[in-house]
């Protein structure tokens, strides 16, 4: 990833061990970024659109955000990152997630998530993903959120 | 549609019984009536009797008295003139006379009042007969004079008043009898009319009670059948309907099954994955032991070195092991539900064709087991979702193929029935069959039955019978250990008709 722009990893994922994982696996793919890790949807809005250090006042960011949170749904945040003015809106969102209902995975990308990824059940599996998703974050241009 | 009781109201119950228990209590007293009217006829009738005997004894005693008095008069008029016409005429009266008598005791023989006068008259009558006979027998001999005197001074005058006077007697006691008499048979007269009467306004009453009870009944009949009508008519509704709350639990289940499945994935990802971490940094340990046992093997105990190269390795052994088992299971189930979740596109299927490809494409498998499977031809036809019943089909053709007898070769049928609206369709095998106990636990998820010989999850049944539910169908097992097992397939003859919710 452009490294230069230090562009930040923002994920919003309720399971601790998830994220651990995940992280774990993203760096051993070489990705130095930092990575802000938010566990409900409100404190992640918060961050996302509001704080001083968040991607929406400065600096590009990526978010990887799962569905299943505790106090919203993972599609009313990528809405509200993806609606009409926001200035978050081309920042790029990967969405991974358990579920692999048709009709949810359509509704992700009519709201306009870029990536939709379901983590797959078995572990070997699961860290490979995460390891080429890290690969393929190295590689992606991320825009800078409009001021 | 509405559920249908055939349980009359509890309180048209008792009003029937109550009329049923008053028309049996009416007839019992119209019975009863009939009775007392036959007994008062029976001693009208007497009374009638004793009045008519009454009259009788009357007449006798008249008869008597008349009797009497013309013999009387012939023998004095034989005495004036000796004409032989009033001797004849007294001949005759005279023999009148001791049948009158006669008639007269047998017809009082009962009264002891009347027997009596009768023993006080009766000697007179002899003696009035004997001065008689002397009088008529001196005129016969042509003393008249010598009669005449006699007649004068013999007791005959004192004899006829006294017997007159003794049946006048006999006659008073007699109207006292009839007057009696007469009283008592009016008053049973009255009693015959008011028994009579009740019995009318009874038969009334009952009548009326019946009419009730059988308007009632014809009522509640008429009800019953209209009852039973619309029941027979929505039977078919409600099987429908009963098949599509069946198949409503099953797709909760279904659902349930998938957010369980689902949600318990999450926990088992960490759990994997912080093995395979675990697993990762105890290599390194483990490498670092063997150089400090090299370098400086003082510093290494025999804990630590248990710990490294056996324990820790073990343990993440295990948990690997079971974190893989429980992630079959889940995948299982997740499996199972996705399949629930599948959308059902009923269309006409000949199941015997779908039995060939079954057959085909497990051939090598069945020849591998030393198996044979037939199909019976035809199969009845139906509109159902073709994967599906492959699906429950290959299953059951599988697991009779899996689980043999041994040293007996696989002889395993597909066949079927119509019946009505409903196909059922039999896979019989002759294998090693399924204990009693176990017919319905082989359905269940997870559970197997009999010897844990073979691969598997348990999982095979329980998806043919969620299969079979969404078809609006049902599966059963008829099986003897060691003797082979039955699986009965019951599904609706046209999906279409059957599901109104699809």
């Amino acid at each position: 990833m452009n490294d230069h722009k230090s562009v930040g990893i923002v994920m919003i994922e309720d399971d601790e061990g998830h994220a651990r994982l995940i992280e774990k696996n993203i760096r051993r793919a070489g990705i130095l970024n930092d990575i802000r890790h938010f566990t409900d949807g409100t404190t992640a809005l918060d961050f996302l659109f509001d704080a001083a250090d968040g991607p929406a006042k400065s600096g590009p960011a990526l978010i990887l955000l799962d569905l299943n949170l505790p106090d919203m749904s993972g599609t009313d945040i990528l809405a509200r990152i993806k609606a009409e003015g926001s200035p978050l809106r081309r920042a790029p969102v990967v969405v991974l997630t358990t579920t692999d209902d048709k009709v949810e995975i359509q509704r992700c990308y009519d709201l306009g998530c870029n990536v939709y990824i379901t983590k797959p059940v078995n572990y070997e599996s699961f860290a490979q993903a995460i390891r080429q998703l890290g690969l393929f974050l190295s590689v992606i241009q991320v825009p800078s959120a409009e001021s | 549609m509405a559920r249908i009781s055939l349980k009359l109201p509890q309180s048209e119950g008792r009003i029937a019984r109550w009329l049923v228990a008053f028309m049996t209590l009416g007839f019992v007293a119209l019975a009863a009536a009939a009775v007392a009217i036959g007994w008062i006829t029976v001693r009208n009738a007497r009374y009638t009797a004793d009045i008519l005997h009454t009259q009788d004894v009357r007449q006798a005693i008249a008869t008597l008295q008349v009797e009497m008095e013309q013999s009387e008069t012939a023998r004095r008029g034989y005495l004036l003139t000796g004409l032989p016409l009033f001797s004849t005429a007294y001949e005759t009266t005279a023999q009148r006379l001791a049948p009158a008598l006669t008639a007269l005791r047998s017809s009082t023989h009962d009264n002891p009042r009347q027997t009596a006068r009768l023993d006080l008259i009766e000697p007179r009558v002899g003696q009035l007969r004997s001065l008689r006979t002397q009088s008529i027998a001196l005129v016969d001999a042509g003393r008249i004079g010598e009669a005449q005197r006699r007649f004068a001074v013999d007791a005959s005058v004192p004899l006829m008043r006294s017997i007159r006077y003794r049946l006048r007697a006999m006659a008073a006691e007699e109207v006292r009898l009839l007057e009696i008499r007469s009283d008592r048979q009016q008053r049973s007269n009255m009693l015959f009319l008011s028994v009579a009467g009740l019995a009318a306004l009874l038969l009334l009453v009952v009548a009326i009670l019946a009419i009730l009870v059988i308007r009632r009944y014809t009522a509640d009949l008429g009800a019953s059948r209209d009852r039973l009508h619309l029941l027979n008519e929505t039977l078919e509704d409600q099987v429908v309907e009963r098949t599509a709350d069946l198949s409503r639990a099953n797709d909760e289940i279904q659902r349930f099954a998938y957010i369980v499945s689902h949600d318990l994935r999450s926990p088992l990802v960490n759990v994997m994955g912080f093995t395979a971490e675990l697993a990762e940094a105890a290599a390194p340990l483990a490498a670092l032991i063997d150089r400090a046992e090299a370098i400086a093997p003082e510093i290494v105990t025999p804990e630590a070195r248990i710990a490294a190269r056996e324990d820790l390795p073990e343990a993440i052994g295990f948990i690997r092991a079971s974190t893989q088992k429980m992630d079959r299971l889940i995948n299982a189930i997740l499996k199972l539900s996705r399949e629930g979740r599948r959308s059902i596109t009923p269309e006409p299927v000949d199941p015997a064709a779908v039995g060939d490809a079954i057959v085909a494409s497990i051939q090598h498998l069945i020849d591998d087991r030393g198996a044979t499977v037939t199909i019976d031809r035809p199969l009845p036809a139906l509109v159902t979702d073709r994967l599906a019943l492959e699906q429950i089909l290959s299953n059951l053709i599988e697991n009779a193929t899996k689980y043999l007898q041994p040293g007996r070769p696989g002889v395993i049928r597909l066949a079927g029935t119509r019946e009505r609206n409903r196909v059922i369709l039999s896979v019989i095998d002759n294998g090693r069959g399924i204990a009693p106990g176990d017919h319905q636990r082989v359905f269940d998820l997870f559970r197997r039955a009999g010897p844990q010989d073979q691969p598997g999850e348990g999982i095979g049944l329980a998806h043919v019978r969620a299969l079979a539910y969404r078809l609006g169908g049902t599966i059963d097992v008829v099986s003897t250990l060691g003797e082979g097992a039955t699986f009965r397939l019951n599904l609706p003859f046209d999906l279409r008709l059957q599901d109104p919710v699809a």
